[in-house]
């Protein structure tokens, strides 16, 4: 235990003046096991609408398949729309389908990577956010270092707010990964008189895949 | 304390801010698109059924519930961040939290350091103390990038090069990025941004150690919670071997779902988003199997000043979530920029900070940088009473025989009057009949060009002045009509 966790501590101690720490430390620790949520939004009537119109906003750009086998067809369209080779980095998650005519490399990228596809986790319609999980399966950097960053998303994984995403983090999961990063559109900055840029330092292009109606 | 403080010389500062033209120039563009920002920031909040007053309200309990309880929910953050694998370490000071993170480094071979922002890498001195020890620390969120360049402190907690034009960064980009520089103007800056892409992307791969701040940590999880726009903070938190979070103590939120709460108001707040780019919640290091993240992860968690103003009348200010909202709604940080404060801290949060966590006597101009006009506790999404906190300054200034003899003589004449009506009165009409004496008829009607007793208020303009009767008698003779 240092010197400086034990001044601090002390500090802490006296200006509270509330003592025994292990009894209130109990009574926290047990009010952690059911959270309360804080004021709620309207619930949108239409989930899917309400995530694409907000990640619109955001400036993604996104584009609706029926099923997950139109996926590739629908990356191959957008990529020849931006004049782009048929070649990209995807998360391992990805690697059981059939991708037809891209050329995928499964694997964390690396910065020679120019397109990074991955899944989410899920997706929150009051913001238009994707919640993705780093994992083995899943690699962070997929959706950081490339200039374009290709997202597919299952409607009927679209929660309504942050509370519902991480419900079912705790369902599904039980434990928070090593990073979770809501992602919210192409990377931006305003620090230059204060007009906004698209493409600070992570993708500039977040193009978004919904699958499912 | 650490990290010199120049608070003592705000009144010298304010002149010399007052006639850069080009610092004027510079506010004077940025202050209606930061209020326009939040008004947007707020009606979205509206859209979506929720109460601004209300939303305060939860988040206002959130953070006084951390508060209450601070040591207790540190040693609950502290356990679960070492059970997912961090190390935690505590730091007094700056100077200590400095030297802790210039140890680490020295001891793991690290040469290169990107950092994404961290106010508290201000408090401490942070960049001073890595350049000294011959590690190279980068920052790379874009405005710090540019004041880095400048070699200047940041002059706003969220945007940090707003008082510099794109004349300036260029010559800042041109110099550094060894080029000649060019004519721009607002439709080069995407490609300056880029420039600045290409060059913090080859630190970023090269770094062995990245430095964040955390907006807050989550005792529930033991997670550091970053809020960028960038995504330099992913970068610098995924890339390098090493991830160091330096934070204060009082940045801890219980859960998930407080956090949720937080963010409905901390980018509305701070610059009218619903929600900023990239909100990563960062907990523990690379996990087994995983392909990226840092190997090692080290909070380095700073009181510099906070401990000591738990259970005080100063505890709200702890409250803050570092927005910067009272700042953008500041008459006087805009009239004056950032950097006339003299510390980290500007605006009406730094006023109330600089003083407590450097020392009541090197600040004593900052509780009086105000007009009283309360926007920004009107803005405050945690409800802090910033005014009511300045005056509190004022009087522990009082108490502690800080302020001027004259100032103090001054006060308790006024104080002994208002106690005294009779003398009052007498006072009262003397002084407009002195007054409507000094002052000179013309077009405008009368008006005093120079007065002696206090002959600021006239250098710049004339002081009208009334019929040289009291409101007094002026009352009571229309009553005898």
């Amino acid at each position: 235990m240092s010197d400086a966790r034990a001044a601090i501590f002390g500090q802490l101690r006296a200006g509270l003046g509330k003592g025994d720490a292990t009894a209130r430390r109990a009574a926290l620790e047990a009010a952690l096991a059911q959270p309360p949520r804080g004021p709620q939004p309207q619930r949108p009537a239409d989930l899917a609408a309400r995530f694409r119109g907000r990640a619109e906003a955001l400036s993604s750009t996104v584009d609706a398949v029926a099923a997950r086998a139109d996926v590739p067809a629908a990356v191959l369209r957008y990529l020849g729309a931006r004049g782009l080779p048929p070649q990209a980095v995807a998360t391992p998650e990805l690697a059981g389908a059939d991708w037809g005519a891209l050329s995928l490399r499964f694997a964390a990228a690396v910065d020679a990577d120019s397109v990074g596809i991955s899944g989410c986790f899920c997706a929150i319609a009051e913001t238009g956010s994707l919640m993705l999980l780093s994992a083995p399966e899943t690699p962070a950097t997929v959706s950081l270092l490339p200039e374009t960053h290709i997202a597919l998303v299952d409607v009927h994984r679209i929660v309504p707010t942050m509370e519902d995403a991480f419900a079912l983090l705790r369902t599904e999961r039980g434990r928070l990964p090593r990073a979770v990063n809501f992602v919210s559109g192409p990377s931006r900055t305003g620090d230059i008189e204060q007009t906004i840029v698209l493409g600070a330092h992570g993708p500039r292009h977040v193009h978004l895949i919904l699958i499912g109606s | 304390m650490s990290g010199a403080s120049q608070a003592m010389h705000f009144k010298a500062r304010a002149g010399d801010k007052l006639a850069d033209r080009i610092l004027q120039g510079a506010l004077k563009k940025a202050q209606p698109l930061f209020t326009a920002k939040r008004r947007k920031g707020m009606a979205s909040l509206a859209a979506d059924g929720l109460d601004f007053a209300a939303m305060r309200a939860a988040a206002q309990a959130i953070r006084q519930r951390v508060l209450d309880d601070l040591d207790v929910w540190l040693e609950i953050f502290e356990a679960r961040a070492v059970a997912a694998g961090a190390e935690v370490l505590w730091a007094r000071d700056g100077a200590e939290a400095a030297r802790l993170i210039v140890e680490l480094a020295q001891r793991e071979g690290v040469r290169t350091v990107t950092k994404s922002k961290s106010m508290l890498s201000e408090e401490a001195g942070l960049n001073a103390a890595l350049t000294a020890a011959g590690i190279r620390p980068v920052e790379t969120d874009l405005g710090e990038y540019i004041v880095q360049l400048a070699q200047e402190p940041p002059s706003h907690i969220i945007a940090p090069a707003v008082h510099k034009t794109i004349a300036q960064v260029e010559a800042l980009f041109a110099e550094a990025h060894g080029r000649p520089q060019l004519a721009r103007t607002s439709a080069d800056i995407p490609k300056m941004a880029d420039e600045a892409r290409q060059v913090l992307r080859r630190d970023f791969l090269a770094a062995d150690m990245g430095i964040s701040g955390a907006n807050f940590l989550i005792a529930e999880t033991g997670s550091a919670a970053l809020v960028t726009n960038e995504g330099n903070g992913r970068m610098v938190t995924t890339l390098p071997r090493l991830h160091v979070v330096l934070t204060g103590i009082e940045k801890i939120v219980p859960t998930l779902e407080d956090f949720a709460t937080l963010m409905r108001l901390l980018p509305r707040s701070a610059t009218g988003q619903d929600i900023s780019n990239y909100v990563s919640l960062l907990t523990g290091s690379r996990r087994d199997g995983d392909l990226d993240g840092p190997q090692k992860t080290v909070f380095v968690l700073v009181d510099n000043g906070r401990a000591g103003l738990l259970g005080g009348a100063f505890e709200p200010m702890l409250r803050c979530i570092r927005c910067g909202a009272c700042m953008n709604h500041c008459p006087v940080y805009f009239a004056l920029g950032g950097h006339a404060y003299g510390w980290v801290y500007p605006g009406p949060m730094g006023s109330v900070l600089t003083p407590l966590y450097t020392g009541l006597e090197n600040a004593l101009d900052l509780p009086h940088a105000s007009t009283g006009c309360n926007q920004c506790g009107s803005v405050c999404p945690v409800g802090i009473p910033l005014p009511d906190l300045l005056h509190g300054l004022r009087e522990a200034q009082n108490a502690r025989g800080l302020r001027p003899p004259g100032e103090r003589l001054t006060m308790r004449l006024w104080g002994w009057l208002a106690r005294h009506p009779r003398s009052y009165r007498l006072l009262i009409r003397l002084a407009a009949r002195y007054l409507h004496w000094l002052g000179d008829d013309d077009a405008a009607g009368r008006r005093i060009r120079i007065f002696g007793l206090a002959p600021a208020w006239t250098a710049g303009r004339d002081l009208p002045v009334g019929p040289g009767r009291s409101f007094f008698e002026q009352y009571a003779a229309r009553k005898r009509d």
